[in-house]
């Protein structure tokens, strides 16, 4: 079957960074097609380029044999080619129809919004895909799987032969996702090429028709996915990793101490509905859940950020690297120096002026321990790459664990980091509770709260509603996690 | 390092060199010659040293101000306020002068006079401060009202009472008031200008205020907050506390700017005294780039542009140096946003 | 006349109507400009350079409707140039208003000592006068202002602009560029162009304001916006950038500067408490909504890519 969409000798840097290195590869219609490869191995950058969002270095996007010339979303768009975003292209205060009609409206006279025309157009396109969205509402009062459902039939709206999404279960449930899947099969069914953009190895075994592999920007391995050949699966796997899977960090037996971090029954707003949880000193305790449950708040409450609308937080000093870090762990502009000791400036200040000798001893020595490459402290943080940056990030974390904080609370903590930093940040984290922290570790990463974590709670809908040791199967954590039934304060539960 | 410093210098020829092209053109369009009326321009300013002195005593205000605006800026905000800052100050300013005892001693007098300054000008930037650091009102639109407020407040004082009945200015400050002209100094080339030694005062708080924002732990935090107030609030530095000090510190130094006419030259404070130093303090800390050296630099050529601007007055409309201000600060502007962009070694997506 | 028959009187409705279209004009020109999410600080420059261009053209041709056409078209130039300046050279929107305002400003005076050799004041123009509505009364002011066609153009544009911002394509992109700039470029639209369009539109209609204020004074005089573009642009920010309401507000606030005539009359000193009574006003009010704001009422909150780096 010929090729719908043909990606050829794709090529893209950024900065130092070769986001992707010369790759070509096919779509085929009726086909539903996983790219894979780790966190930040290229495969969005990739795939933005085929959809016209992000101009190639060289290279060419060729749909049903014709190129794309100007590489515009415009172009893509109107040659067929739909995106979903990881972060929804959709903007909150208008309508889930406005959003529709964005960029193509219909029209009369005086360039006069068709508002009839295109709600007729986007129900019948909804009824197609099987399901149904408040057309009126404005997208910010929808949730997460109405979003990516009305991006989906705005690409189908416009026409979409091409449908690609990127890593669009990262905010969903496993049984939501369970459902996307299922209406990809029926698009692709219809003669459309679905291009998923993952690293969930598990989606694709269950899924897929083809597999393609990227690493580090190239193109690895591309091939028909055989569900039932187990070393079929244990290649890809291999293909993704570049060699074995990580060794798991060896969990030493540690002594756990007094209890240092205790929520009871905490509330905020609407997003926090009675968390209760307990941390000793030398625990790693995880918090799983999908995006959206209440973790950013809780953590927040934990950094003193934001008071309680109820419950108690009973702790000491806390440590805190926040999950966005371009947002809230660093200051871009500034120096790795300034990063490093970020909001410490007073423990250094004699009568209000700043000792710059033991403010560069003490960055010298975070920077050196967190085995940055190169290690230049005036170097603007903005330079770095996002391992670098974590590293930074968790350094000052983990230095304030020492100098007092009794808990450290880690969010995504390697999100979009390469996996030797990924690593580097692990070995951090355990060493933080072999010297007697506690750690809270909220992450998105099952195979990371598995790999570190002691035992796991299970977030959903603002409360923990199971513990789970970390051994637990995904179905159980799954599970769970569309829970919220469980009675507050339940929180050992083997 | 040196990127930046190239960048820095790109940015200010840039400027530079925009301005004298618009200028050119200007005068052509007025009819004139431009290169007559530049070398006009020059000598009468660099060129004699009356000129000279008078270049210096326009600049002074100028670096007082575009300290200010600098201060504000590294914080992430615009301080419009200068203007009305200095105006409120000026008049403080001279009506404590004339209102002391004749006999006062200069070191009693000027430390008064002196101290009094920055108090109004942060007085009058309190407001716009707590707006925006407790409720995040736009501090640019509260600035304005507040420069076309202090318009108002001071005719109105000087209406009701401070000033000499009959005038629109005030008494005579004492003599111990008085800055003393530089002249005094022995420097009789400058014989007859007016500027005074609130130029040296003006050279040492732009170095201070250099030193603070690189060297003390709120200086350094009003830069953090400025680069990402989100970040900095994360990590628990008080966002609001240190945008407020930064905008305060700014209407001070500001207000400092009204002692060269007040106190160096004219010796009172009438309405206007001082006009378009504070937009014009807004050009030069935008062109000094945030060096104190570059801050010196810039107000020379805003001074230099003001006094040349008189001088080529009855050839060509002196307005064209407020043309310029506007040209300089977009060529300025322009250059800086690409050097900064490629410096961050952002790789842009369309 | 006591003091309070003046102010309710038809004249002072008069007088308001007359102070409120450029304030009115600006203040739409802010709203196009805003939503689209450029900020504007330049509709004072561009209420002067509007107005010395009509009046410009008034003079070269004798026709005050082509007064009329120069003043839109150099407000339109003057706003694109400024959207340039953001949107293509990545500069600080404020920097880039304050740098207008100031070329504006020495600008229209160079150009008066050049064109006509005074530093502050143009030749008299004649303007728009109402035909057979003669009479000193203030119901016939009232008629002669409501009847001037700058008066009724400017009405007709607040409701343009608002139908045109809900119901059309155009509108609908403006919106979404102001707000998620990034996802409307995900989409196909021309995020620089339509900010382009919008500012420059926006500066079209305040430079027809400027035009209505020397047209009422019969001339133009060097710095005659006399702050209205920043008074305008406070109503903008204070009516939650919907154009309606910020119309309502710039009424409201040339409601004050009438009451400042007629209180000129009583008082000399009054005068300068009167003079300040429209930007006490503008402060109190931004206290009071940026205090509700603050609460969480999120009605009228900037659109959310206002003044934010682009990309």
């Amino acid at each position: 079957m010929a090729a719908l969409l043909a990606l050829e000798r794709l090529d893209k840097r950024y900065g130092a960074v070769h986001a992707v290195a010369d790759v070509s590869l096919a779509f085929e219609a009726g086909r539903l097609h996983a790219v894979v490869g780790e966190n930040g191995a290229g495969k969005s950058t990739l795939l933005k380029m085929a959809a016209g969002v992000v101009v190639p270095d060289a290279g060419e996007v060729v749909i049903d044999g014709v190129r794309l010339d100007q590489h515009t979303a415009r172009e893509a768009i109107a040659r067929g080619i739909g995106m979903v975003q990881q972060h929804f292209a959709l903007v909150g205060v208008l309508s889930a129809l406005d959003n529709v009609m964005l960029g193509a409206e219909p029209v009369r006279a005086l360039g006069r919004l068709d508002v009839e025309r295109a709600r007729a157009r986007a129900v019948a396109v909804a009824r197609e895909m099987g399901v149904s969205l408040p057309w009126e509402a404005p997208v910010e009062t929808l949730g997460v799987g109405d979003r990516q459902r009305l991006e989906i039939v705005r690409t189908l709206v416009r026409e979409a032969r091409v449908v690609i999404l990127d890593e669009p279960t990262a905010v969903l449930t496993p049984g939501e996702a369970a459902a996307l899947y299922t209406t990809l099969r029926r698009l692709a069914d219809a003669g459309r090429a679905v291009v998923v953009v993952t690293h969930h190895l598990d989606e694709v075994r269950d899924h897929a028709d083809t597999v393609s592999v990227i690493r580090r920007g190239k193109l690895v391995s591309s091939r028909p996915m055989n569900r039932r050949d187990g070393e079929a699966m244990a290649a890809l796997t291999r293909d993704i990793m570049g060699e074995g899977p990580p060794p798991r960090l060896e969990r030493r037996a540690r002594q756990l101490g007094e209890v240092q971090l205790e929520l009871r029954d905490v509330r905020r707003g609407r997003a926090l509905r009675g968390v209760t949880l307990r941390v000793r000193a030398g625990e790693i305790v995880g918090v799983a859940g999908v995006e959206g449950n209440g973790q950013r708040e809780l953590v927040r409450v934990l950094a003193g950020l934001e008071p309680v609308d109820g419950g108690v937080v009973q702790a000491g000093p806390v440590a805190v690297v926040h999950e966005d870090r371009h947002a809230e762990g660093l200051v871009l502009a500034a120096s790795v120096r300034d990063n490093l000791v970020l909001g410490e400036l007073a423990r250094f200040a004699r009568l209000g002026m700043v000792d710059g000798a033991a403010l560069e001893r003490e960055a010298r020595g975070r920077l050196e321990r967190a085995r940055v490459v190169p290690p230049d402290l005036d170097a603007p943080a903005a330079a770095l790459s996002g391992g670098n940056q974590q590293k930074i990030v968790v350094a000052r974390a983990v230095a304030r664990a020492e100098r007092g904080a009794r808990v450290l609370v880690l969010a995504q903590p390697t999100r979009g980091v390469d996996l030797g930093a990924a690593r580097a940040i692990h070995a951090e984290i355990a060493a933080a509770a072999e010297a007697g922290r506690a750690v809270l570790l909220v992450s998105a990463d099952l195979g990371e709260l598995r790999t570190l974590c002691d035992r796991i709670l299970v977030m959903a809908r603002g409360r923990i509603v199971t513990e789970l040791p970390p051994d637990a199967p995904d179905a159980r954590i799954g599970e769970a996690m569309l829970g919220g039934d469980a009675a507050p304060g339940a929180e050992a539960r083997p | 390092m040196i990127e930046r410093l190239r960048g820095a210098t790109t940015a200010t020829v840039a400027g530079v060199a925009a301005g004298w092209l618009a200028l050119a053109l200007l005068v052509w369009a007025y009819g004139e010659a431009p290169a007559a009326i530049a070398g006009q321009l020059l000598s009468g300013t660099w060129g004699m040293p009356y000129g000279i002195g008078q270049v210096l005593y326009k600049a002074t205000p100028l670096l007082l101000t575009g300290v200010a605006v600098e201060l504000a800026l590294r914080a992430g905000l615009f301080n419009i306020g200068a203007e009305g800052q200095l105006a409120v100050a000026g008049l403080a300013v001279a009506t404590l002068g004339a209102h002391l005892p004749r006999g006062t001693p200069a070191w009693l007098a000027l430390p008064a006079v002196l101290a009094i300054a920055p108090l109004a000008g942060a007085a009058w930037a309190v407001v716009p401060a707590i707006l925006r650091a407790r409720f995040g009102a736009h501090e640019v639109i509260s600035t304005i009202m507040m420069n076309r407020i202090a318009d108002a407040a001071v005719g109105l004082a000087l209406a009701r009472g401070l000033a000499i009945p009959g005038t629109v200015r005030t008494p005579d400050v004492v003599p111990g008031a008085r800055l003393p002209r530089l002249e005094a100094l022995g420097l009789t080339s400058l014989h007859g200008s007016a500027v005074s030694f609130a130029l040296p005062l003006a050279v040492v708080v732009a170095a201070l205020a250099a030193v603070w924002l690189a060297r003390s732990r709120v200086g350094r935090e009003v830069v953090l907050v400025g680069l990402s107030p989100t970040a900095c609030a994360a990590e628990r530095i008080p966002v609001a506390r240190r945008l407020a000090a930064a905008l305060v510190l700014s209407g001070a130094v500001a207000g400092l700017a009204a002692v060269a006419p007040v106190l160096g030259y004219k010796g009172y404070f009438e309405s206007g005294l001082g006009a378009g130093a504070g937009f014009g303090g807004i050009a030069v800390a935008l062109l000094g780039r945030g060096h104190p050296v570059g801050l010196v630099l810039s107000a020379l050529l805003f001074g230099t542009l003001e006094q040349g601007g008189l001088v080529i007055n009855a050839r060509v409309p002196m307005e064209v140096t407020t043309v310029l201000q506007g040209v300089i600060i977009v060529a300025v502007a322009l250059a800086d946003a690409r050097v900064r962009a490629a410096l961050l070694g952002r790789g842009r997506a369309r | 006349m006591s003091f309070l028959a003046a102010v309710l009187s038809a004249t002072m409705l008069a007088q308001t109507l007359r102070m409120a279209v450029p304030y009115v004009c600006a203040g739409l020109g802010g709203v196009w400009s805003e939503r689209s999410g450029v900020v504007n600080i330049a509709l004072e420059g561009i209420l002067l350079a509007g107005g010395l261009a009509g009046v410009v053209a008034h003079v070269a041709t004798g026709s005050a409707w082509t007064g009329v056409a120069a003043g839109a078209i150099v407000g339109a130039a003057i706003g694109a140039l400024h959207a340039v300046i953001v949107v293509r050279g990545r500069v600080d929107a404020i920097v880039s208003g304050l740098a207008v305002n100031l070329a504006a400003a020495g600008g229209t005076r160079f150009l008066l000592r050049t064109l006509y050799d005074s530093s502050s004041n143009s030749p008299p123009v004649e303007g728009f006068r109402v035909a057979g509505l003669g009479g000193g009364s203030g119901v016939a002011l009232l008629a002669r202002t409501a009847l001037d066609p700058l008066t009724l153009a400017t009405a007709a544009l607040v409701a343009g602009t608002a139908w045109t911002m809900l119901r059309t394509r155009f509108g609908l992109r403006v919106r979404a560029c102001g707000e998620e700039p990034a996802a409307a470029a995900a989409v196909g639209v021309d995020v620089p162009r339509v900010r382009l369009a919008a500012v420059s539109l926006g500066g079209a209609i305040c430079g027809l304001g400027g035009v209505a204020l020397a047209y009422d004074q019969h001339q133009f005089q060097s710095g005659m916006s006399g702050g209205r573009g920043f008074i305008a642009l406070a109503a903008v920010v204070l009516s939650g950038w919907r154009p309606g309401r910020a119309a309502a507000a710039c009424v409201a606030f040339a409601a004050l500067d009438a009451v400042q005539i007629v209180v000129q009359d009583q008082a000399r000193a009054a005068g300068y408490a009167a003079q300040m009574l429209p930007y006490l006003a503008a402060l109190v009010a931004l206290w009071v909504i940026a205090r509700r704001r603050g609460q969480g009422a999120i009605a009228g909150r900037p659109p959310a890519a206002l003044g934010k780096a682009i990309d």
